[in-house]
């Protein structure tokens, strides 16, 4: 029952290179202590963020999914120097920003900014617009050619606003032009890179469009990477090149976006795929015409836990961070390893039936590597390898679980 | 027979012995409505003068249907929910129009009358489960407030039937759960909370407003599964208030499309989907990012119009990509394209066939043109 550190977190580091990574997380680990007692001594942690390595491609899109308390937030937000690590490396441009001081963080925020989810709190209401997106300059001690003035106006030009609205104040702007505001702060020092988190869930569907197409054009334009972290598996597929699927701190599921959207190698990222509603009556959640009484409920009941007409729906919700289970995080809620022919196998030497649910031990116990199984390691060369954290992630090649 | 006919004949045929009688003639062929909101207009005071939320809105539920009503914010598809439930701000009143449950309109009982019916029959569950709940109750006192106070049930009773109503949402272990707090349950079991405690006084309609919007998508899936379990069971109308339309065609039977306070399409949800009759909603689900585009996402231009300051003619025509001359100057009527369709646009039949209405002299092909004050956009095209 040793928690040992999943050997594919270092794997992943090794990999060929695909392109210029403009940065790389490495074995990131960020725990917030949970205090008790008098003397407030740490008696547990959060484990937020539990060995997370990813890399992020100049002028590409890494798209991060998962549940809330995920660590998805939390790892954006370290990743712009918002919250210290507990351990592990960020290395922007190959230089790591991890150690730094005071004044060097303060350097990486001009590498790499954020854009924030919600248009309406992220911006300063008694700020005009002015000020708000000349503000990076103020706090950086920068003075733009042809003055700070002149360069808000570009910026807010960039963005598809109007410069003259700039002596305007957020309220008379509506979500979408607010977070295009959000976009030209997050611009105004020229990053290399923008962490957005969740920057169009706020919006309406007919808004959200607009600003996912403006992020993509200033993408081209100024050659920026992204990381791209939403809840919205389909907003995702959209904009990402790669995507990373997390689950209580960790990466599960990595690679190309068409690769992990077709070809799911994890049960949690099939599970999550097959949970989204798709905009097509033909692909029902429910039996259509739910006057047929008892025997529509029959359906829902058969396809609770185990792939069919409605896809997989997992039970209950993620554990909490602060005791994630042993070995593998998903195992408390995997549909898929209560049906391997290991845990029948196991379940005959097991001496007593515990609860119902009988899984295949190694599941409990060791924690899943995150690497590339079947064919799919094949064709490393190209794109970034498709890897997952499952110990039985080859049995999941077969397609028909896709949503 | 369209939403519509029925609606006239429903209006008309008030004395066709449609009565309300819990349990009995399950639906067999015509449908009886359960509640009927008829021409529903509500208004805002507002420092800017009287703005209409909701103008000219009508939809029926029926026993064991589901009525997805779908919009942006602001399209008016909370505030018209509220105006069924007695619940608007003091700011608002309902201009005209008829909710009728069970044969009474509502909006000519008092307040309190008005409120009592409602909590009777119908029931409405909120998007935020935690500001719904109060924090300082036990989720057990709060499922039986509603029984003990209209019911006059002991404690004890109605400590029983908080646990049977957990059970209901399957709310694992409820007997020792009714005892906790509501910030000791997960956003999904809260959910289920809400939804236990809508149906303890065993409505007919349940109105959901945005019930899984705050939730992840596992859970925003269980959740779905459960309201469609228990509507099926109970035979309730559901009203399901949405702006997912990935949600709208994996639940709902029929859908209302809003824009700005008025219902613009309204149909089975398959045809909705597959043949749309209205501009917006045509542009609605295109707009969705699906797996098979990865170039520019069609976006609608500009945004909604301010309530305050409605353009002329077809409220949508400052983004309508099929927009005329007449669309600037006369709201478009309800059409009926199709048998159990209506499309509020003045060419629903050749949206509904994938044509473009044909273009009229010195028309500019460009929609936009009149006062949109959106960003400058980004028009697809």
């Amino acid at each position: 029952m040793t928690e040992s550190r999943p050997a594919g977190a270092g794997l992943v580091d090794e990999r060929p290179e695909p392109g210029e990574s403009v940065l790389e997380v490495r074995d990131l680990v960020k725990h917030y202590p949970v205090r008790s007692g008098l003397l407030r001594r740490s008696a547990a942690a959060v484990k937020a963020v539990d060995g997370v390595s990813l890399t992020l491609d100049r002028g590409r899109t890494l798209g991060l999914v998962g549940e809330s308390g995920s660590g998805k937030s939390t790892l954006a937000r370290v990743l712009v120097g918002v919250e210290t690590p507990t351990s592990g490396q960020v290395l922007v441009d190959g230089e790591d920003v991890t150690g730094r001081s005071r004044a060097g963080r303060k350097q990486l925020r001009r590498d790499v900014q954020m854009v924030f989810q919600d248009p309406y709190t992220s911006l300063n209401p008694r700020m005009s617009v002015n000020e708000i997106v000349g503000e990076p300059f103020a706090i950086h001690g920068i003075d733009p050619a042809g003055g700070r003035r002149a360069a808000v106006g570009e910026l807010l030009e960039l963005v598809g606003l109007d410069p003259d609205h700039a002596n305007r104040y957020p309220h008379q702007f509506s979500g979408g032009q607010r977070q295009r505001v959000g976009i030209a702060r997050a611009l105004a020092l020229r990053p290399k890179i923008l962490v957005c988190d969740e920057p169009v869930s706020a919006l309406d569907v007919s808004v959200q469009g607009q600003v996912i197409n403006l992020l993509e054009d200033l993408q081209e334009e100024l050659g920026l990477s992204y990381l791209f972290v939403a809840h919205d598996l389909g907003v995702v597929r959209h904009i990402a090149h790669d995507v990373a699927v997390m689950y209580l701190g960790r990466i599960v599921e990595q690679g190309p976006e068409a690769e992990v959207y077709d070809a799911a190698q994890h049960p949690y990222t099939q599970a999550l795929l097959s949970a989204v509603p798709v905009p097509d009556p033909s692909v029902r959640l429910v039996p259509a015409g739910g006057a047929v009484g008892a025997s529509s409920s029959d359906g829902a009941v058969a396809g609770a836990g185990q792939p069919g007409v409605g896809g997989i729906v997992l039970e209950g919700d993620p554990p909490s961070p602060v005791d994630p289970p042993s070995g593998c995080p998903f195992h408390t809620r995997c549909w898929l390893a209560p049906t391997l022919p290991e845990a029948r196998r196991e379940a005959a030497s097991a001496d007593a039936v515990r609860g119902l649910r009988l899984i295949p031990q190694v599941c409990e116990t060791d924690v899943p590597a995150l690497v590339a199984r079947g064919s799919a390691d094949a064709g490393a060369a190209g794109a970034a390898a498709h890897v997952a954290a499952c110990h039985f992630a080859r049995e999941l090649a077969t397609p028909g679980t896709g949503a | 027979m369209s939403p519509a006919s029925r609606m006239r004949t429903a209006a008309e045929g008030e004395g066709r012995g449609t009565r309300h009688s819990p349990g009995a003639e399950r639906g067999e062929g015509e449908q009886r409505a359960l509640l009927e909101v008829t021409d529903l207009a509500v208004e805002f005071r507002t420092p800017d003068g009287v703005v209409r939320a909701v103008d000219g809105l009508s939809y029926r539920v029926e026993a064991g249907r589901t009525l997805a009503i779908v919009g942006e914010s602001g399209s008016g598809k909370s505030v018209s929910s509220l105006a069924v439930m007695g619940l608007l701000p003091d700011t608002a009143r309902v201009a005209r129009g008829s909710v009728r449950l069970a044969g009474t309109d509502l909006l000519t009982l008092s307040r309190k009358e008005h409120r009592a019916r409602c909590g009777e029959q119908v029931a409405m569950v909120f998007q935020d489960a935690l500001a719904a709940l109060n924090p300082v109750h036990t989720v057990g006192f709060q499922l039986t407030e509603a029984l003990r106070a209209r019911r006059g049930l002991s404690r004890a009773d109605a400590r029983r039937r908080a646990v049977e109503l957990l059970d209901l949402v399957k709310v694992p272990n409820a007997k020792a759960r009714v005892k906790e707090y509501p910030h000791q349950f997960s956003g999904g079991m809260r959910q289920r909370v809400m939804i236990a405690s809508a149906l303890a006084m065993d409505p007919d309609v349940l109105i959901a407003d945005e019930p899984t919007t705050a939730l992840d998508v596992t859970v925003q899936a269980q959740v779905l599964r459960l309201l469609a379990e228990i509507q099926a069971e109970r035979n309730m109308g559901l009203v399901l208030i949405t702006h997912d339309l990935g949600v709208v065609a994996g639940v709902a039977d029929d859908v209302t499309v809003m824009y700005a306070g008025r219902a613009v399409e309204q149909a089975p949800v398959v045809p909705v989907y597959t043949t749309p009759a209205h501009p917006y909603t045509r542009a609605l689900l295109r707009s969705i990012p699906s797996a098979a585009g990865t170039g520019r996402l069609p976006v609608i231009p500009g945004r909604p119009p301010s309530p305050a300051a409605m353009p002329p003619g077809c409220p949508f025509h400052p983004r309508c990509d099929a927009a005329r001359d007449i669309c600037r100057t006369e709201v478009p009527p309800a059409a009926h394209p199709a048998e159990g369709r209506m499309s509020a646009c003045h060419f629903a039949s050749d949206i509904m066939a994938g044509r473009e209405p044909a273009p009229e002299a010195g028309v500019t092909t460009s929609a936009s043109g009149t006062s949109v004050p959106g960003p400058k956009g980004d028009p697809d095209d």
